[in-house]
């Protein structure tokens, strides 16, 4: 089911009528933005945009909200467009245990028709545009960035595809934020102490499999582009950089080329953020670009990101989810149910389990705490018993207005590390945490009266089956 | 010579002009960085017009805080 390339994607969202174009003229700014926004409060299941008369500019095609639905979502992984969000979830976790699918490996891509390697003018060559009013420029948010371990280069895992923002502040310089917590910063770091540049390669407008398998919070030596393969049920193509060591999606539309200047800070930000708040501005690592290559007329794929719930809260839920609740399975294999952690990128997780014994779902909650992703994020853990579906929220308010009792179940754990962009940390970077345990108590942990719970009456489910006819 | 916006300096630079002729201007600060198109609000193009709380000053920006921090060399 791989998708050839971006376009062949949008290709598909149009022929499933999710893909909405603009001809009339729009200005870059506030437009663009504007148009993003109001498109994600219009609900979850909305087409992308792809807008081609753009003021100013003769010739920009800009893609926006690609993968900003459910539908969309469903049809990067291949599955009919309506299909439910819980059932997208099972499908990718049953891919993502087909990890790892080698890459494909191929010697030039389309991107290779048009080469710049002079004079550089990144502002020229891309429809860059303000996202969010206090933003401090023009930002790429939507691409990947490819770099290599240092210490151990011929481990193929540890090559890092990730999705991170990066600010251009300079025809052939753009600022990126390395949060701690992912790999990007332990590549920097690595060159730093030897004093060296570290090589990397930036693609815009890929497939979305690379993009969802990017912005994945896998182990540190698992590899993006055989996690690609898994979840597009064949191997991913790639082809190698020019410049550096590095391999490239095939399908991309633009590639950068470039290196992070060891041991340079430069002002960056602020930027309207995923966590519904800006950034702040602080002194961030800098990449100079030295070679860009291109399709011929290419497609500038960007990302509108702000207050939930926009693009980057559907490209991000379902791949968030999983590994959780693998890293939770690997743990607890015949308790853990199923995993939402789709809230502000699992900064809120919710956790359906069996229990084994009273206090079972306390530990839970603290091992989701000590996954790799937990560790900057899951800053507030909801556990929930099996029949609770994680990803129904009525049901898990009732679950915490019914099995939760403030003062047994509400743990809090103090001084624990947090992604620094969460604006509630103090200082940021450090939160305490809290596991709210809304499972029924089993014994010997013998609370409450739970002994009478509600059942259905009987015939139910053949009443389901004969309404639905009726209904359609 | 123009006037950023967010930090007020007059040092800022024309990146790229529009493909359609008179269009916009792309202007860079190289002292905050800031980066602004001219057809924009003047609530982001004004530096009367910009909003406080984005203010910046050139004085603060050598003390901003290195993300991550730069490592000892080994």
């Amino acid at each position: 089911m791989a998708y050839k390339d971006f376009r062949d994607f949008l290709h598909t969202l149009e022929k499933e009528g999710q893909l909405l174009t603009i001809s009339d003229e729009v200005k870059p700014e506030p437009d663009l933005a504007a148009a993003n926004r109001a498109l994600n409060n219009l609900g979850d299941k909305t087409p992308a945009l792809f807008f081609n008369n753009i003021y100013g500019y003769t010739n920009a095609r800009i893609a926006m909200n690609v993968m900003g639905s459910w539908p969309n979502h469903a049809l990067m992984m291949g599955m009919p467009k309506n299909t439910p969000l819980k059932e997208q979830f099972f499908e990718f976790a049953r891919r993502y245990e087909q990890f790892p699918v080698p890459v494909k490996r191929e010697e030039t891509a389309p991107f290779h028709e048009v080469e710049i390697t002079e004079d550089i003018n990144l502002f020229d060559i891309l429809p860059l545009f303000r996202l969010n009013q206090g933003d401090g420029g023009f930002y790429l948010d939507k691409a990947i960035l490819v770099s290599r371990d240092l210490d151990d280069p011929d481990t193929y895992g540890k090559q890092n595809v990730g999705l991170y923002r990066m600010q251009v502040k300079g025809k052939n310089r753009l600022g990126i934020q390395p949060v701690p917590q992912h790999d990007i910063a332990i590549h920097i770091r690595q060159a730093e102490e030897r004093g060296e540049n570290l090589k990397v390669a930036i693609a815009l407008g890929c497939e979305p499999v690379i993009t969802t398998a990017a912005s994945t919070p896998l182990l540190y030596d698992q590899s993006e582009y055989e996690m690609a393969g898994a979840i597009q049920g064949e191997p991913y193509r790639v082809v190698k950089a020019k410049d550096a060591d590095l391999d490239l999606p095939w399908g991309a539309e633009v590639i950068l080329e470039g290196e992070v200047l060891a041991g340079e800070r430069e002002y960056e930000g602020p930027f309207g953020e995923f966590t519904g708040h800006y950034s702040g501005g602080r002194a961030m690592p800098v990449i100079q670009i030295n070679r860009v290559y291109h399709r011929k007329q290419p497609i500038f794929e960007h990302l509108y990101i702000g207050m939930p719930w926009t693009e980057t809260d559907y490209m991000i839920g379902v791949n968030t989810s999983v590994p959780l609740f693998q890293q939770l399975k690997d743990a607890f294999p015949n308790e853990i149910v199923a995993v939402n952690a789709m809230y502000t990128h699992g900064l809120v997780a919710i956790i359906s389990t069996k229990t084994r014994y009273g206090g079972f779902a306390k530990a839970v909650g603290m091992r989701a705490l000590t996954t790799p992703h937990g560790l900057g994020y899951c800053k507030l853990v909801i556990v929930v018993d099996e029949e609770v579906d994680p990803f129904n929220l009525p049901q898990v308010m009732w679950a915490l207005s019914t099995k939760l009792h403030p003062k047994h179940d509400a743990v809090i754990v103090p001084g624990l590390s947090i992604l620094p962009l969460d604006p509630g940390s103090d200082p940021a970077g450090m939160t305490h945490k809290m596991i709210l345990d809304a499972t029924t108590p089993v014994a010997p942990d013998i609370r409450g009266h739970y002994s009478q719970s509600l059942d259905s009456p009987l015939g139910v489910a053949e009443w389901e089956k004969k309404l639905s006819r009726m209904l359609r | 010579m123009h006037i950023c916006p967010r930090c007020e300096s007059n040092r800022s630079e024309v990146v790229t002009r529009s493909p359609v002729k008179g269009a916009w201007e792309v202007l860079l600060c190289p002292v905050c960085l800031f980066t602004w198109r001219t057809s924009e609000p003047d609530s982001i193009t004004d530096p009367a017009k910009y909003k406080s709380a984005f203010k910046v000053n050139p004085q603060d920006i050598p003390n901003a805080a290195h993300v991550p921090p730069i490592p000892e060399r080994i």
